[in-house]
């Protein structure tokens, strides 16, 4: 057993060599056309819908008008000189005695 | 078709074959069969190599639904490929339509000259590969179809416990389990034909 120990590397190479060597089969085309032949005849592939990847692709696709519209936004606010109400609670707030709620609203 | 399909990457011939194309996957069968067939060659008995492939692309096809693009189209269809082949072997043994090869004197004569102390010389000049080859038959023939093709991704083809455990779809630690079994199995089943050899001499 013990000189088959130290023989079983040898085998192993040589079994590797001839595990490599096996013969390889070849096909021709008309292999080829028979498996297509099966494949035609499972037909189409049923359709599967995969909510994340509906949801990942119609996300990207409105990806580029979300930012035009951002950036029309910005601008179109930028132009028309908006003030934010916050702006105008600040306002109202630091100048209490000149401006009333009426005032603010109204005017 | 074809034409139109050389441009074109895999995803995009999939997603051509999902979305009903059937004749667009002809293209992955004709770019990859040379690829499968060699795998199939090395697990299969060469008299079943054809239909084994065939079997192959039609599970490949099937799957594609499934086929989630973060590894290769390539590597995809090995581990179906392999798995294809361990489902043979497993019908196999379950069956047992393909005979189990035998032995004669001839290759207890080359065993026992391989592992005798005497000899150092090489496989060429010791005997002939055909000896080698059927000797290791007879030896896989004796193991389980999970045993078998664990062994020969491992111990023959040289693929890491984690390359095997991917493509035949089991766990690294019961690839590990197997591969040291097997590799048990084998020495103990070679051990056993050289001891009978010497009884009878």
């Amino acid at each position: 057993m013990k000189s088959f120990d130290k023989n079983m590397e040898k085998l192993k190479k040589e079994f590797v060599t001839a595990y490599h060597e096996k013969e390889r089969a070849e096909v021709g085309k008309e292999w080829q056309i028979n498996v297509m032949n099966r494949i035609r005849k499972l037909g189409p592939l049923p359709a599967r819908t995969d909510y994340f990847v509906l949801f990942r692709e119609t996300v990207w696709r409105f990806a580029p008008l979300a930012c035009i519209l951002i950036l029309v936004l910005v601008i179109s606010l930028i132009k028309l000189d908006f003030i934010p109400e916050s702006e105008l609670v600040k306002i109202f707030f630091n100048n209490q005695l000149e401006f009333t709620l009426e005032q603010l609203f109204v005017v | 078709m074809h034409n139109d399909s050389d441009r074109l990457s895999d995803v995009d011939i999939i997603r051509r074959v999902i979305n009903g194309d059937v004749n667009a996957f002809e293209f992955l069968l004709k770019k990859y069969r040379e690829h499968i067939l060699r795998i199939v060659s090395r697990h299969i008995p060469h008299n079943q190599v054809e239909e084994t492939a065939q079997d192959v692309f039609i599970r490949a096809y099937q799957s594609l639904p499934t086929f989630s693009q973060k590894s290769g189209f390539k590597q995809w269809v090995s581990g179906i490929a392999m798995r294809t082949c361990y489902d043979f072997w497993r019908k196999h043994y379950r069956e047992r339509e393909v005979p189990m090869s035998s032995l004669t004197e001839k290759h207890q004569d080359w065993l026992e000259k391989m592992i005798s102390d005497q000899s150092s010389n090489s496989f060429s000049e010791k005997g002939s590969q055909k000896e080698a080859g059927e000797l290791l038959s007879w030896a896989l023939d004796r193991l389980s179809a999970g045993d078998r093709m664990v062994l020969e991704l491992i111990y023959l083809e040289g693929l890491s416990i984690k390359e095997a455990a991917r493509l035949l779809g089991l766990s690294t630690a019961n690839v590990k389990i197997r591969s040291f079994r097997s590799r048990k199995k084998l020495k103990k089943l070679l051990a056993g034909l050289t001891e009978k050899k010497r009884r009878e001499t």
